[in-house]
């Protein structure tokens, strides 16, 4: 991808601490965001194969209640999946 | 140029490359599933009733990639209140 960014070494090193420590924090988080984008991406994906399989054509853009409750639910559930089995892992470490 | 300045130029690029990627993943996750659930015998061209389909499907995409990220933030915001 091309980058509009056109910054060398001498551009960085006029950088003072304050603005450095603002860098540090604004990278912190979007670090942060891009992985809830990501994590965010990857459940629609996933959560749209359980909660739109029985209609067979759309016949509006918006989600109705049903659909909301199932998207809902698919996170919270896959969640808890997921909680539970770093859970159960957690738990066999001693027995390896 | 001063610190100010590259401090913005690099905030600004940054913005930039994330919105860039979060979009592309956004277009990739529609593509795949508004194409399987739209078009599930492809003819020689898109027929009106898929391009409807698609069109409807892009709206609930987005909708439902909403509702999911704001109940993944919701629940990552629990679960930080759980362990303090």
């Amino acid at each position: 991808m091309s980058s509009s960014l056109a910054l060398d070494q001498a551009d960085i090193e006029k950088l003072n601490d304050k603005d450095k420590a603002e860098l540090r924090q604004f990278f912190a988080n979007e670090e942060q965001k891009s992985k809830i984008q990501s994590q965010s991406h990857a459940l629609t994906s996933l959560c749209w194969k359980k909660c739109m399989a029985s209609s067979s054509t759309f016949k509006s853009g918006a989600l109705d209640g049903t659909e909301k409750a199932c998207l809902a639910n698919c996170v919270e559930r896959f969640m808890d999946v997921n909680m539970a089995t770093v859970r159960q892992l957690a738990g066999m470490g001693g027995r390896h | 140029m001063d610190s100010e300045g590259v401090k913005k130029a690099i905030v600004q690029a940054t913005l930039q490359e994330t919105n860039t990627a979060n979009a592309r993943a956004l277009i990739e996750g529609i593509t795949g599933s508004c194409f399987e659930k739209c078009v599930p015998k492809p003819g020689t061209s898109l027929s009106s009733s898929e391009k409807t389909c698609m069109s409807y499907c892009v709206e609930k995409y987005i909708a439902s990639w909403n509702e999911v990220n704001g109940t993944y933030i919701r629940r990552l915001r629990q679960g930080a209140e759980g362990n303090h």
